[in-house]
């Protein structure tokens, strides 16, 4: 009986892998079409060349720097607020987890309808306001969920042995949740590094990233560069998640947009 | 609550009132118009509501079922392979989703089912295993020991063992997965794109039409409140089945 399971999860991993090592394979064969005549990086050099796939991995990297560094600070408060017991605090939890609750393509256009509605026009920064509004919640659980061990002794008995409210959070309990904050930070990165949707909607002609490129890609007909350019997301997205794994022991679990 | 708390917590609740509620009102408003009105009277737009639920729910119910087996047996390894399976299962989620779909896409042509409601199905399942097996196994490993030799103990085979003993018990698993699950399945767009073409659309595929190719953001965003209301309803639904503390 367990060694039925044991193949069984054999086999379910085995799918989750195979199509990937595939993509990863083709993405090196020297010919156009499904079969393999030889080792090649002639795609990979192509789409290095093609200006438009380098001005999308220069707006992923920007999209992403730019919402984690909003998101954590902006997550990392909503954590520290929800603190203490107040009056509508479930309504405020609620508020803080909703992103994370509804279909991305929903925040996405209703972000979309208001930036029409002012007449903003689409770019980057329009996409940044909507990452760092997903990602503010992902920061926001991961730091709660850091502050929830803790006990608030030491920060009260700093504020007691003179320190300013302000000194006694720096000096005691940001480094207290300082691995919490780096691990949602990471998070929020990866996430928006990995978004598409919300990209898609909100981004407009100038700001595609990555991913944007990938459907648009995908859509008007397959060429090998995608294969490339898939693999080296791919490689990116792990890179990240290693480096977060390094960086703190973060729980692996939970993230994913 | 003291100012200093307020102030802290006025700024994120700010933004969020700013760029989550502010559109969630202006996406109404929307959708009071006459081309909104017109969609939501026609049935073809609930016949595709009614589909892609349906779709999602067959989807999520096949994923529990395919990774339930996979959550048992990793909660029943050493500790050691316990972490290592677990990280292999979560792995390939931390990449991009459609990097995988356009993975799939690679074995999905030979085997003659590209473009198919099946390919369609299989997909969202592949690209969601993880958030199923891991809320899965997470409750599984909860479950005493001493329960499961009890009832053993007591005459029942496993089979009956797992029916009644652990499958009650890790409900809040299986609801956490399902939840997990079906809610980004509801909103997804790119997958049935890729996979289904033009033969499978879900309901993100016609709120992307809306907005991005026909310009009748009326429509879509009447399609979007309605989508957004059915979410939260069985959001709603399952926080009040499940107690929580702190913000998570």
């Amino acid at each position: 009986m367990r060694r039925a399971l044991g193949a069984y999860t054999g086999l379910i991993l085995a799918a989750l892998y195979a199509p990937i090592a595939v993509m990863v394979v083709y993405s090196f064969n020297a010919s156009n079409s499904f079969r393999w005549t030889g080792f090649t990086l002639e795609w990979y050099r192509r789409a290095w060349e093609n200006r438009d796939l380098r001005s999308a991995l220069a707006n992923t990297v920007v999209l992403a720097l730019v919402s984690m560094t909003l998101a954590t600070v902006l997550g990392t408060m909503a954590a520290l607020a929800a603190r203490p017991v107040f009056r509508g605090k479930k309504l405020y939890a609620a508020l803080v987890s909703l992103p994370v609750m509804v279909p991305d393509i929903v925040l996405a256009v209703a972000l979309l309808a208001l930036f029409r509605a002012l007449g903003v026009s689409l770019s980057l920064w329009t996409a940044a306001l909507a990452h760092t509004t997903f990602n503010l919640s992902y920061v926001a659980v991961t730091v709660s969920a850091r502050l929830q061990g803790m006990d608030r002794t030491a920060e009260l008995a700093a504020q007691d042995l003179g320190a300013t409210p302000w000194g006694a959070f720096w000096r005691v309990t940001f480094p207290a949740i300082l691995p919490g904050v780096l691990s949602g930070a990471l998070l929020a990165f990866t996430l928006s590094f990995d978004d598409f949707a919300v990209t898609y909607f909100t981004s407009g002609p100038g700001g595609a990233t990555l991913p944007v490129m990938v459907y648009s890609m995908v859509r008007f007909g397959v060429t090998p560069e995608i294969n490339a350019v898939s693999t080296v997301l791919l490689a990116a997205s792990l890179g990240l998640i290693v480096a977060s794994l390094r960086l703190s022991r973060v729980p692996v679990a939970g993230g994913g947009r | 609550m003291n100012k200093r708390s307020l102030s802290l917590l006025l700024v994120p609740a700010g933004w969020l009132a700013l760029f989550l509620l502010v559109p969630t009102v202006v996406l109404a408003v929307r959708s009071l118009g006459p081309e909104a009105a017109r969609t939501l009277a026609e049935a073809t737009t609930w016949m595709l509501l009614g589909r892609s639920f349906l779709i999602a729910a067959v989807a999520t119910v096949l994923c529990l079922g395919v990774s339930y087996p996979a959550a048992l047996f990793i909660a029943g390894c050493s500790a050691r392979w316990r972490n290592l399976l677990l990280f292999l299962v979560v792995l390939p989620f931390w990449t991009n989703l459609l990097v995988r779909t356009f993975a799939l896409m690679f074995v999905l042509r030979p085997l003659g089912i590209l473009y198919t409601e099946g390919a369609v199905i299989l997909g969202l399942v592949h690209s969601f295993l993880p958030f199923m097996i891991l809320p899965l196994y997470v409750s599984i490993e909860k479950v005493p020991r001493r329960l499961l030799e009890a009832s053993q103990d007591l005459g029942a085979s496993p089979w009956r063992t797992f029916w009644k003993v652990t499958v009650p018990l890790t409900m809040p698993g299986i609801a956490a997965g399902c939840m997990l699950v079906f809610i980004p399945l509801l909103g997804i767009f790119a997958l049935p794109e890729f996979l289904g073409g033009t033969r499978v659309p879900m309901v993100g595929n016609q709120i992307n039409h809306y907005f991005m190719r026909s310009e009748n953001p009326g429509a879509g965003s009447a399609l979007t409140l309605v989508l957004m209301l059915l979410t939260a309803a069985f959001a709603g639904l399952y926080y009040r089945l499940r107690r929580t503390e702190g913000l998570v």
